[in-house]
């Protein structure tokens, strides 16, 4: 009674169906290159200068008709996750986006690039490289990565802003009191119809401002020997408490949370401590922003500071065809291809092409005293090298530094857990026990 | 039943009114929002509605982000759940239903302590096999489980259901020479018809509202499912901002949640009084 | 008895696939992550057997490790009491004569099946301290609002309040419990005088307190297991997730950035089991306290 001729049909059909959608669901998505051809994936951050990596990518397969590039596009919240996934998944691309700041703990993934650096350094112009940035390049004396971008802590200031209050601009040679002093008379509580203005912008949930007043004070977040936090030092304290004292006690900061949003592109905070070259772009293409910079104030300890950052390629330790990922490292760190990012605003990674920056007065793109981020160069300080320095920072250091912004933590208490739970860490996952 | 209290008649609509408010607001302001051009967005006092609705919200999120592809992935890795959630829990529920084995309680009991499990204590060693596989970047592994009866919840419905049906019935079935297979899609499945569907809207829901396990097995992001594709388009958003220098903006972030929960607001609305009874229930049978 | 046999077979045929399922991707995963959670595996090599040291870190030396089981303790002792609480109140509302209460019902249950991530992006917006709509409703009050979604003080509340949208779901459950109450038991109350106050507490809380006791496991085990809504409410904000200050992170959220933001699997493995033996005590004591106070009508 219940067998019917057409079940079988149908079953068939249910598993034709399954097995179609099973094809699909696991089929691979890097489809297979062309006969005679390399496909070379290149994992690149999301930045303002993506139409010109995609144009780099196209003169670069035209100069290299049997290469094909693909760009596998991240953003800085995803990047770094997805990265270490895709390494997991033994799915990593040929070229990536790396920086010194990540280079000691994605080493396990990254090829030494020292025998091929030596082997066309005259062709590349490894020479033209500043020396500062060649020696980011490296980890205990291998190169990993080529760079293009490198980034300058700088004092930003608003100079329409600086005028209307009847300030002077800010000099080479400034300190913490300048900046509280000219921060105070630029700060204006908001009246209807007219947005107030903070002195001075404050950078939360980041180390990026409140490391460079812990290192102006003397202080650092590791001991010289880099085995142990040094947060705890009167120092550091004295640098984490400045950074609070911005708000809580001199007024010239947003209390924590309310920083408006992209307060100095909207004219809303007078200066910025730190900031980030890559914010050139939009600074000059905001209509009315008028803006320069100068070399970072200094501190207690009688320097200025601040960090030297480099970014660029690494090639991963799997690919499977790295002479061609090292063509595509070599085109997109070589002069032309740093003068275009430098010819949107950015710092050279190259004498030649600064110099010629520097010579050519019709830039516009760039701030003014272009002298001041040069001159930055000499202060400049790279991050600590220690596999888990990222996840320190955020994930140990930064929550205590957020709990003294809202007053829940003295500086020195901050500087004490901090260092209590950095100290913890290391001994658990000490870098070379594991 | 005594008349209630004019009073409290009054009392008990203001409350329920006030509830409804809190359920419907969010939701309409995120439907408001989708249509308002970015200066209502961030003027100050909240502007409730925009003052022309900018359908051209729907038109750059389409264009801007690759959002069909996201909205047929996600109808995909449903359908691909839904079949496999269907055809292995139906024989289970069977199963459990009517046939007599030794332990069959105990081994249900033990099967039903899944439910309880959070995705995150098995997530590990799953990452680390499928990695080894290399399904990572595929949708295996969203989809197999569910063909291996992974919707426990559903097995426990289907069953509920099943067990409504006079074993007499199926009795005769067997007496007539059917066998255990034909039984189950012809006779069990078509009588229980309103609980499968149920499970397939349940299924639907839940595959169509996951982000833990794309956002670990789908880093390409063509392959994105749309919650996970809600974040990308965030980050993105964010990234444009700051070079254009502005804030989120809400009303495309609105647009895309509004596409999102669009299909399943739609479907409640077919469905929505046999999926309330079936909730109402589960609480009163489990 | 002839059929035994076959009929047995069957079985095995009908529900294999789901016991595979289930020792393929419950069984063997947990026997694996505990060999895990005795490693030291930072995916980049291979896991290394250290004994205990995992379980020592986490609970001697991680800054993270109690925060998240705090933040997950607080949001469990707000938001399921109150949960519970409105959900049974809507419930016994929505069960009086009312007009629309077909409608009603619906529309309380509608925000429960959307995705949590919806939920997170919604009331981030709604919350945001600059141009947010409640801080704009307050300042045309000329209240200075707060910066909720940033304050430490505030983030988790507002989580609270989000997931509170989808209390219709537990008081669809209640409304079920609600409707097997047989209508003659409260005709009896009511002869015998009793009023409004003793008819809920004498008749329906007891018939209803299996409803009560679903509710209530369901309920914690939805709280440990929270990720989406966590992780979301950061990722919207741009800030890394857990924050401000380790106030949203769960401990669901907590494995997870162990896990796949800091690939500390060992670690994440170790917490991981840890989980999994609340789950079990929470489910054993629920059971256990349940027995106590629930009836189930015979």
């Amino acid at each position: 009674m219940f067998s019917r001729p057409r079940e079988p049909l149908l079953w068939m059909a249910v598993a034709l169906l399954s097995a179609a959608g099973f094809w699909w669901a696991g089929r691979s998505r890097n489809p297979a290159p062309l006969p005679g051809k390399t496909i070379v994936t290149w994992y690149q951050l999301i930045t303002p200068l993506q139409d010109l990596h995609r144009e780099e990518a196209a003169a670069f397969e035209k100069a290299h008709p049997n290469i094909e590039v693909r760009i596998v596009w991240a953003t800085g919240t995803e990047y770094n996750t997805k990265l270490k996934t895709l390494a997991a998944a033994h799915q990593l691309p040929d070229l990536f986006f790396a920086g010194d700041v990540w280079l000691s703990y994605l080493r396990p993934l990254m090829r030494d690039l020292t025998p091929l650096v030596r082997r066309d350094a005259a062709a590349m112009g490894l020479d033209d490289f500043y020396p500062a940035i060649r020696a980011a390049m490296q980890l205990d004396g291998r190169t990993y990565i080529m760079p293009d971008t490198m980034n300058l802590s700088l004092l930003y200031y608003n100079r329409r802003l600086f005028s209307e209050a009847g300030l002077s601009e800010p000099t080479d040679g400034w300190t913490w009191d300048d900046v509280v002093r000219a921060g105070r008379v630029l700060t204006r509580p908001g009246t209807p119809g007219r947005p107030g203005v903070w002195g001075c912008s404050r950078v939360e949930g980041w180390w990026g401002e409140w490391l460079i007043y812990v290192r102006q004070a003397g202080g650092a977040v590791f001991t010289a020997d880099g085995r142990r936090c040094a947060l705890d030092s009167p120092q550091a304290v004295a640098g984490l408490g400045f950074y609070l004292d911005k708000s809580a006690r001199y007024g010239i900061s947003a209390p924590p949370g309310f920083e408006p949003a992209n307060g100095f592109v909207n004219q809303r905070t007078a200066m910025v401590v730190g900031g980030h070259v890559s914010f050139w772009l939009s600074y000059s293409a905001t209509p009315g922003l008028d803006w320069d910079v100068q070399v970072l104030p200094s501190g207690p300890a009688g320097r200025p500071g601040g960090e030297l950052a480099i970014a660029g390629y690494s090639i991963s330790a799997t690919c499977p065809h790295p002479e061609a990922a090292w063509e595509l490292a070599k085109f997109v760190t070589r002069p032309e291809a740093i003068a275009a990012i430098v010819a949107r605003g950015g710092v050279s990674v190259r004498r030649s092409v600064a110099e010629a920056a520097m010579r050519d007065l019709r830039r516009g793109s760039g701030p003014g005293n272009l002298a001041a981020v040069y001159r930055q160069f000499d202060y400049g300080e790279p991050i600590p090298h220690n596999p888990y320095f990222l996840e320190m920072m955020y994930n140990l250091i930064q929550p205590e530094v957020d709990r003294m912004l809202l007053g829940e933590l003295t500086p020195a208490e901050t500087g004490r857990r901090a260092a209590a739970a950095v100290n913890a860490f290391m001994a658990n996952f000490d870098p070379e026990g594991s | 039943m005594d008349r209630r209290h004019p009073l409290a008649t009054v009392c008990l609509y203001a409350a329920l009114g006030l509830g409804a408010l809190f359920m419907v607001v969010p939701l309409a302001w995120m439907v408001l929002t989708s249509l308002k051009t970015f200066p209502e967005v961030i003027h100050s006092p909240p502007v409730w509605f925009p003052s022309a609705p900018q359908w051209g919200n729907y038109r750059t999120v389409m264009a801007g982000f690759a959002f069909y592809r996201l909205f047929l992935n996600s109808l995909f890795v449903a359908a691909m759940v839904i079949a496999g959630t269907i055809l292995t829990c139906c024989p289970a529920a069977y199963a459990f239903a009517f046939h007599e084995v030794r332990h069959r309680e105990i081994l249900f009991g033990i099967l039903l302590t899944s439910l309880m499990l959070p995705a995150q204590v098995t997530i590990i060693p799953l990452f680390r096999v499928f990695s080894a596989i290399h399904w990572v970047n595929t949708y295996l592994p969203l989809v197999v489980p569910a063909w291996l009866g992974g919707n426990v919840f559903g097995i426990f419905l289907l069953r509920q259901s099943f067990r409504a049906i006079p074993r007499s019935l199926i009795d005769a079935a067997r007496i007539d020479g059917a066998t255990e297979w034909t039984i189950l899609w012809r006779l069990v499945v078509p009588v229980s018809m309103p609980a499968v569907l149920t499970v397939c809207v349940f299924t639907f829901i839940w595959s169509w509202n996951d982000l833990f396990n794309p956002l670990i097995y789908l880093q390409d992001e063509s392959m994105a499912t749309l919650p996970v594709g809600l974040l990308y388009f965030i980050n993105r958003s964010q990234q444009i901002a700051s070079a254009s220098a502005d804030q989120v903006p809400w009303q495309l972030v609105m647009t895309l949640a509004t596409v999102m929960v669009l299909p399943l607001i739609a479907l409640f609305a077919f469905v929505q009084r046999r999926l309330v009874e079936s909730v109402a229930s589960s609480g009163v049978k489990g | 008895m002839s059929a035994r046999g076959p009929r047995s077979t069957w079985f095995w045929f009908l529900a294999g696939p789901a016991l595979l399922g289930f020792a393929c991707f419950n069984l063997a995963p947990m026997a694996y992550s505990l060999w895990l959670s005795l490693c030291r595996y930072e995916v980049v090599s291979p896991p290394r057997f250290i004994g205990f040291g995992n379980y020592a870190y986490l609970f001697v030396h991680d800054p993270s490790f109690w925060p998240s089981v705090r933040v997950t303790l607080a949001f469990t002792l707000t938001q399921l009491p109150l949960s519970i609480v409105a959900s049974l109140g809507f419930a016994l509302a929505l069960n009086q004569p009312i007009r629309g209460r077909g409608f009603l019902r619906s529309l309380f249950f509608l925000p429960s099946i959307l995705p949590q991530a919806v939920f997170a992006v919604v009331f981030v917006y709604l919350f945001q301290a600059d141009g947010g709509v409640l801080n704009g409703i307050l300042g045309c009050l000329g209240i200075r609002g707060q910066a909720w979604t940033t304050n430490p003080a505030w983030a988790l509340p507002v989580l609270v309040t989000a997931s509170m949208w989808g209390f219709g779901y537990p008081l669809v459950v209640f409304l079920g419990g609600l409707q097997n109450v047989p209508r003659e038991l409260y005709e009896a109350a009511h002869m015998d005088g009793a009023g409004p106050w003793e008819r809920f507490r004498h008749v329906t809380l007891p018939l209803i307190s299996p409803v009560i006791f679903f509710n209530l496991v369901m309920g914690t085990i939805g709280a440990l297991k929270v990720f989406d809504l966590a992780y979301v409410f950061s990722v919207t904000q741009g800030k890394p997730p857990g924050g401000p200050a380790r106030a949203t992170l769960f401990y669901g959220l907590n494995l997870y950035e162990q896990a796949f933001g800091y690939f500390h699997m060992g670690l994440a493995s170790a917490m991981a089991w840890l989980l999994f033996a609340v789950v079990l005590v929470i489910t054993a004591v629920n059971f256990r306290l349940g027995r106590r106070w629930v009836h189930y009508g015979d």
